[in-house]
């Protein structure tokens, strides 16, 4: 069945954003990435132009990250004191990020960035994050050396002024820090066009060396509060939500986002870090197959990434 | 004196213009005739495109074009180009004024065939006739040519620029020729109006010209959806919002009333 969809101004069987939904949601609720970086462009090749697939899907991304977020908050896996610190971080740094897109694109080479920021930056967590989680599933004595070697990094972190106890973490770190990992991400996303989520998954294991489940909830409710802002943002500004193709996508998300969750209960730390870091190297390739093959097109729409 | 004859010369040969334009234009409006079925096409939320069948009465021996456009527009889109020689990227915006967003043209046979150049010109038949009156953010000719093509390649893949030869059907009956055609209305063609005209060709010139039009509407929730998205564009963003909040608690209540999550 079609549906025709009034700001997108197209028609598309409701099968199709339902069943993209629940993939993506299903990665959101396991990972507690918002998923955008795989939504975004599978609504393009399903002729949403551009700027409507984006907007759209971080109103979508709002309900898959309630639902998600609720569905780890159930089982007390949400770190709220740690996501808000994230949170006035990641603000911050969104409104860096922006800044910095404009000069770049006075300068006239922003696209240039974007796409070499995108593919290193999923290139090299995906990568590290791929043969770390192996290592650490093949042998223990590896993680050992590892955590010697950042012992440096640790003291540095641990001499910083306002330390603070983060109990469902059950990790201590001075309150600069996940604002200052927040800003970085923020800036990042901003630039990137993306909402984060596999960045900061990462940042919040090797770094603030929360436990993965937790990651994941903690995640989940800081992509809420984001999404919610960009969503506004976008129909605020730019006119761009297509609220109907929002709500097909989300009846399959916030689905899929507790379908992940319940599976993402069974698996290990390592297994969930292992198929996140699998997935991420696969949008890496994807992404440099686009930048290397003769495009059939070589006009788009206006707008977006 | 030569200055004094000038008016009442040119006066002269305006009147004899007007007079033969009179009676040129008098014959064609009694003879050829369009009709499109569907002149109002309402869009709802079921709505995945239309057909357009268009039909009328034209002179026996005479080829038929049949034009569907609307009214010309600007475009700005993204250019793709190799960057350091290995990596396609974006490389700027075009700028394309002066095309329509959508250009369906059909002929009984082949428009270089049935018509001169400047016929093509002048009533914008074709796409080198749309070529030459748009205009690009590039002076190079070669240039513009080149992403003129992809422009209309782009357009062709969107739907929303066709040609096609041979389906609009011919039938002689009591001295007179008539003709149909059925096509298919694309769901991407956006909302607005739309100009059907029907050229009757003969001897490499137009002789007669008919107009219809359609109009495609929002109706319903679809335009009152669209129109608050662009008229209220903040209570939308928070309707979307809270409406997106409210379906991501309901669906982890259901899950948590079914036991899923425990």
């Amino acid at each position: 069945m079609y549906l025709y969809l009034p700001v997108a101004l197209t028609s598309i069987n409701i099968l199709i954003p339902v069943g993209l939904g629940l993939v993506v949601g299903l990665l959101s609720g396991l990972f507690g990435v918002g998923g955008g970086f795989l939504m975004t462009p599978l609504l393009i090749m399903f002729g949403i132009p551009s700027t409507v697939a984006a907007a759209t899907d971080s109103n979508q991304i709002v309900a898959a990250s309630t639902s998600g977020t609720y569905a780890h908050w159930k089982v007390g896996n949400v770190d709220f004191k740690m996501g808000l610190y994230l949170l006035v971080g990641g603000f911050a740094g969104g409104l860096v990020g922006v800044e910095f897109i404009k000069m770049l694109r006075a300068m006239g080479n922003a696209d240039f960035v974007i796409k070499i920021t995108y593919v290193l930056m999923l290139g090299i967590v995906g990568a590290y994050m791929f043969i770390e989680s192996l290592s650490s599933m093949r042998k223990k004595e590896v993680k050992e050396v590892e955590v010697q070697k950042e012992s440096k990094v640790r003291s540095f972190l641990k001499s910083l002024p306002l330390q603070t106890h983060f109990e469902k973490s059950g990790v201590t770190h001075s309150i600069l820090v996940p604002i200052f990992l927040g800003c970085m991400v923020g800036i990042l996303a901003a630039i990137m066009g993306v909402g984060g989520g596999f960045l900061m998954v990462p940042i919040m294991f090797y770094i603030l060396r929360m436990p993965m489940h937790v990651i994941v909830g903690t995640s989940l409710f800081q992509i809420l509060f984001t999404c919610i802002e960009v969503t506004f943002l976008q129909s605020y500004t730019n006119h761009t939500v297509d609220f109907t193709l929002a709500v097909l996508l989300l009846i399959g998300s916030t689905i899929g986002a507790q379908a992940g969750a319940i599976f993402g209960r069974k698996l290990k730390g390592e297994q969930l870090k292992i198929l996140l870091a699998v997935i991420v190297l696969a949008v890496t390739v994807k992404i440099i197959f686009e930048l290397t093959l003769s495009p059939s097109l070589l006009l788009s729409q206006a707008g977006g990434h | 004196m030569k200055h004094r004859n000038m008016p009442y010369r040119n006066f002269v040969i305006l009147a004899v213009l007007i007079l033969s334009g009179l009676f040129v234009s008098g014959t064609a409006s009694a003879q050829l005739t369009a009709t499109a079925n569907h002149d109002h096409i309402t869009v709802d939320f079921f709505y995945h495109g239309s057909t357009i069948s268009v039909r009328g009465v034209s002179d026996p021996g005479t080829d038929l074009i049949i034009k569907m456009t609307s009214e010309d527009g600007n475009h700005t889109l993204r250019k793709k180009g190799k960057v350091g020689g290995f990596l396609w990227m974006n490389v700027g915006e075009l700028e394309v004024e002066n095309v329509p967003k959508v250009y369906f043209l059909h002929s009984t046979r082949n428009v270089d065939d049935i018509l001169s150049r400047n016929e093509m010109d002048k009533y914008v038949i074709g796409y080198p006739a749309i070529k030459k009156h748009v205009k690009m953010n590039t002076s190079d000719e070669a240039e513009k040519e080149r992403w003129f093509n992809e422009f209309v390649k782009f357009k062709e893949t969107s739907n929303l620029y066709t040609t096609s030869t041979g389906k609009i059907s011919v039938m002689d009956k009591d001295g007179e020729q008539n003709y149909y055609i059925l096509t298919e209305w694309p769901y991407q063609a956006p909302p607005g109006k739309y100009t059907v005209t029907v050229y009757a060709v003969k001897d490499k010139k137009v002789i007669e010209t008919a107009t219809s039009n359609v109009l495609v509407e929002q109706v319903g929730m679809v335009k009152s959806f669209a129109n608050m998205a662009k008229n209220n564009a903040a209570l939308y963003g928070i309707i979307a919002i809270l409406a997106a909040l409210t379906a991501g608690f309901g669906v982890g209540l259901v899950f948590r009333k079914n036991g899923g999550a425990h």
